[in-house]
């Protein structure tokens, strides 16, 4: 497939018919495996809502056969063009690629998704044996898990990695069309890994625990380092002002339309004991509200970051400013939200799905709406924390912005 | 304070004999019923790790169904709790098989709904959910996942040691020697990260491990027993003075208050064919002496019971207890009994199984020969193979009264391992005709079996392996809307069932045998009644040597005997 568009030169100097023009000349492996990613995130949210509601599946339930699609399609495509490269010798993008190992070639992308698909697979017979030894697991992270998630993860880093080399091999002559192609791309990928790293550490980041410095000392960890990454990834694209909002504002969507559109249809538990008798999908959960922290961020980013500024802060300064803003921000606009999500009867509808419970908790239950006392803290043991969690923020940003950085130079 | 529980730890090592395992040794359960138009046998394998499935089989024995149902019921969530029934596959010969799902740990049943032209009828099978299974990876499994583990790590440092090296170069440009310092660089930095977090991870998993393996890990409670001659006891008939030897059991509490998931409220046990307790006593190594006794308790957590004149020796105990939530467990200990030197009439009063008139009236003993001792002696017992009844190989035992008790329909002279057997005893008079059988606390019979090393051991009814107390309190919950059990008081609750005891010990024989059929709805003794016959449905779940004893009451007298089996 590739060898019929030899190279990513813009569309518009190829005289190809505009029924296949809508690639506008990017490796369809790049689309593929942008779908792959979406396809990871989508089952990875109906996989959790099914076991919420339902409970009971299998090897190939429906959420599962959308996430094995993603795996497949990221691993068959990518180790496609990595095979493709490698077999044939006057392959046009060999001198764009990597070689390993001797004899392999292959994109760097291509490399991350096959390794994720990889890392997918094997978690499946280490997950059959976790669960023969230790019980069927109802957590989101276990070992085995941790190593599907991680390998999701890699597969849409790869997804990024893919767009963001077509990215750095732009001229500045490029195609607008083109470069608005990849800036979506680009968008989307980066948005679709957020939601799964949000996943991930989302049993520690429920609305209960919203009041509690771990709270935010998780945030510091995960949030800093990536949504850095994305703007100074995005840093070469001028005209894309906004890429850390607009990345929080999709992930935003990812996390809440899935949820908004499955709590509508009917489902049963079909595991016991049923302590919740629902009819319905019980929905994910109201995804943060990171439109906030990023939009401040992007703010920070036009102002004082290399490729944006005429005069801009040395990367550990950054980290340090964007850091106690981001954290600050976070916490002026968690706190309250986590508290109206927590308390308020207002936040127990379809929109903030609040009143979504998973079938075998009981719904009676004294804290289901209300702060555990296990969270309690007090100001000082809370100040305490929260510093120390700026600091936190501080490595975790300092790391997003040289992962930006590498990002920003990757090319194969 | 940390040497406590490391002493502990040391001696439940100690104590790691294979009697410490869960349900000693049987977990299968074995139901055996009419219901309606129906006779079923079913056969419940739960789940060694839980959460789990259990492997249901159903064998229509008689009667039509079009289709059987099954789903699990939580003792504490009830039938309002319970999911819905999924259908069991009809597997021919009307057999039917199915997998359900048991989430968490605790009192639970399958109730199975079986529908057809004969009708609609229910059944409750009780069983444990627990995690029993200590399960190391298999090595292939382990080869696969290290090969890819393997592939992974070198694949990602790889990748890594590029990322800072090829992937960042413009295509077209040199590679020079600082090339390859960058990608080594890379690899170095990527494997020491790598080898952290798999460090990180090896640790977690550990920790996952050692919970599994101290909290979610069946563990029955250690029994302390303790048995002591008491020379001035009260007397039998002759007044004061005789000396008897008086068994008290205490589990043991020890760590309760640190790991709920293995605290037990003794207050809350509930009678099982009208006694508080079960207990059985089996001298070992030979297994030549038997008891089958019913402890009375003192305070929640002591139980005695007064022994007749058992030989002295060492002695395998195991104590049945059922919880108000159906929760059915076997305690177990060894404990040495002394030696009573005693009247040759009070001897023989235990030998032929008689009774102390100061311990429960339904109390139990058997004294015979060792273990794999042959001999061809009527009365005596076989090692089987010798004997023909009935046109096929069985073995027959001489009881004290004067009639036999045989064990008749013996497939084979050894049986197999994991097959399901009716084991089919009958009782002749000394004349050698059919000697009819009375209740024995409410059923036409009891056994129990023991393999020669005591792994395994089952206390068995006709009905099947399961405790009648726990179908009761499963019944009765299931027929109780609410969605959640009350958690009664439980100095109260002993109060009350240690008074209802007490008035059912005073009442005459009949009427306790008429309350006991009520209390249990699932015992049918059939269109008339109980006859010479009694029939218990068992697999045997290890290959080895096992002895089963079979009690039966006749003319107010608890007969035992004994037989053994070689399984393979």
């Amino acid at each position: 497939m590739q060898a019929a568009f030899p190279n990513s030169a813009p569309a518009y100097s190829l005289a190809q018919p505009s029924t296949i023009n809508w690639r506008l000349g990017l490796p369809t492996y790049v689309y593929a495996v942008v779908f792959a990613s979406f396809c990871i995130v989508m089952g990875l949210l109906w996989d959790i809502m099914w076991h919420m509601s339902i409970g009971r599946d299998g090897l190939f339930s429906a959420p599962h056969v959308v996430m094995y699609t993603g795996a497949l399609v990221s691993g068959l495509f990518s180790g496609y063009q990595i095979l493709s490269m490698t077999f044939q010798r006057n392959h046009p993008d060999r001198p764009k690629s990597v070689r390993f190992w001797g004899i392999f070639y292959g994109s760097l992308g291509a490399m991350f998704c096959v390794w994720g698909a990889l890392a997918m697979l094997t978690s499946a017979p280490f997950d059959d044996w976790w669960h023969n030894t230790y019980g069927l697991d109802v957590q989101i992270l276990t070992p085995p898990h941790t190593i599907l998630l991680v390998g999701m993860m890699m597969v849409q880093f790869g997804a990024i990695v893919a767009v963001l080399a077509q990215q750095n091999q732009l001229t500045s002559q490029a195609d607008p069309r083109l470069r608005g192609r990849i800036r979506l791309l680009f968008t989307l990928s980066a948005a679709f890994m957020l939601s799964v790293l949000f996943v991930l550490v989302s049993e520690n980041m429920g609305r209960y625990a919203s009041h509690n410095s771990s709270y935010y000392t998780n945030a510091a960890i995960i949030f800093p380092f990536l949504l850095l990454a994305v703007g100074r990834a995005a840093g070469g694209d001028a005209q894309f002002r906004y890429p850390i909002l607009t990345v929080a504002a999709i992930y935003m969507l990812v996390i809440a339309v899935p949820s908004w559109v499955l709590q509508a249809f009917p489902a049963t538990p079909k595991l016991g004991p049923v302590r919740n008798p629902i009819t319905h999908y019980q929905a994910f959960i109201f995804p943060l509200l990171l439109v906030g922290p990023g939009f401040v961020l992007d703010w920070v980013f036009n102002r004082f970051s290399k490729d944006r500024a005429t005069k801009p802060l040395n990367d550990w300064l950054l980290a340090a400013v964007t850091a106690v803003a981001f954290m600050l921000v976070f916490l002026a606009v968690q706190w309250p939200f986590g508290g109206f999500l927590q308390e308020s009867p207002l936040a127990r509808n379809w929109f903030f799905m609040s009143h979504s419970w998973m079938y075998a908790e009981d719904p009676t239950w004294e804290y289901r709406y209300k702060f555990g006392p296990w969270f309690t803290q007090t100001v000082g043991q809370f100040t305490t924390a929260f510093s120390i969690a700026l600091l936190i923020a501080f490595v975790s940003a300092r790391v997003g912005l040289w992962w930006g950085n590498w990002m920003r130079r990757v090319v194969r | 304070m940390k040497l406590l529980p490391f002493l502990l730890s040391f001696l439940l090592l100690i104590a790691r004999s294979p009697l410490a395992e869960a349900h000693v040794g049987s977990s299968g359960v074995i139901v055996q019923k009419q219901v309606g138009k129906y006779q079923l046998l079913v056969s419940v394998q739960p789940p060694d790790v839980v959460p789990g499935t259990a492997q249901v089989t159903v064998y229509l024995e008689k009667g039509q169904a079009t289709s059987i149902e099954g789903r699990p019921v939580y003792f504490f969530e009830g039938d309002e709790g319970a999911p819905v029934a999924e259908a069991l596959k009809s597997v021919g010969e009307g057999r039917y098989e199915g997998a359900i799902w048991l989430m968490q740990s605790g009192s639970t049943s399958i109730q199975l709904t079986l529908n057809g032209p004969d009708g609609k009828a229910e059944v409750v099978i009780p069983m444990l959910a627990t995690s029993t299974a200590l399960r190391e990876m298999p090595a292939g499994t382990g080869a696969g996942l290290a090969v890819m583990g393997l592939l992974l790590v070198a694949m990602l440092v790889t990748i890594i040691g590029a990322s800072n090296a090829d992937g960042v170069t413009a295509p077209g440009s040199a590679s020079g020697k600082s090339f390859q310092r960058r990608r080594l660089v890379g690899m170095a930095i990527g494997g020491v990260v790598l080898i952290a977090v798999l460090s990180g991870g090896r640790m977690w998993w550990n920790g996952w491990a050692d919970h599994y393996r101290n909290v979610q890990l069946y563990k029955p409670v250690p029994l302390i027993s303790t048995a002591l001659l008491d020379q001035n006891g009260p007397g039998r008939s002759a007044g004061a003075g005789v000396p008897q030897v008086i068994l008290t059991m205490q589990p043991d509490t020890t760590g309760f208050s640190k790991n709920w998931q293995r605290r037990r409220d003794f207050n809350l046990l509930v009678p099982d064919h009208g006694k508080l307790m079960h207990t059985f006593l089996v001298r070992m190594p030979g297994m030549d002496a038997f008891a089958h006794i019913h402890p009375t308790r003192r305070d929640s957590l002591h139980y005695q019971a007064s022994l007749p004149n058992l030989p002295g020796g060492r002695y395998l105990v195991f104590m049945d207890v059922v919880y108000r939530s159906g929760y059915a467990e076997t305690l177990s200990d060894t404990v040495d009994i002394p030696a009573v030197k005693v009247a040759a009439s009070q001897t023989a009063i235990s030998r032929k199984g008689g009774i102390n008139s100061l311990t429960d009236p339904d109390d139990s003993y058997l004294s015979t020969e060792p273990m794999g001792v042959k001999q061809d002696a009527v009365g005596k017992l076989h090692l089987d193979n010798d004997m023909v009844s009935c046109g096929k190989p069985g073995a027959s035992t001489r009881l004290p009264d004067g009639s036999t008790m045989i064990w008749t329909d013996k497939s084979s002279p050894v049986l197999n391992a994991g097959e399901l057997y009716t084991l089919k005893f009958a009782v002749a008079d000394a004349a050698g005709k059919a000697a009819k059988l009375e209740p024995y606390l409410g059923m036409p019979g009891h056994a129990a079996i023991l393999r020669s090393d005591g792994t395994v051991y089952i206390h068995l009814h006709p009905v099947g392996t399961y405790s009648m107390a726990s179908e009761t309190m499963l019944v009765d919950r299931i027929a109780d809307t609410s969605r959640t059990a009350p958690r009664p008081n439980g100095a109260r609750f002993r109060d009350s069932i240690d008074t209802y005891l007490t008035q059912f010990k005073a009442k005459p024989e009949a009427e306790k045998n008429a309350l006991l059929a009520l209390q249990m709805p699932g015992m049918d003794h059939g269109p008339n009644g109980i006859n010479n016959m009694v029939t218990f449905p068992y697999a045997f779940p290890r290959a080895g040597h096992y002895r089963i004893w079979v009690q039966v009451k006749r003319n107010g007298q608890v007969l035992t005997g004994a037989f053994d089996t070689q399984v393979k």
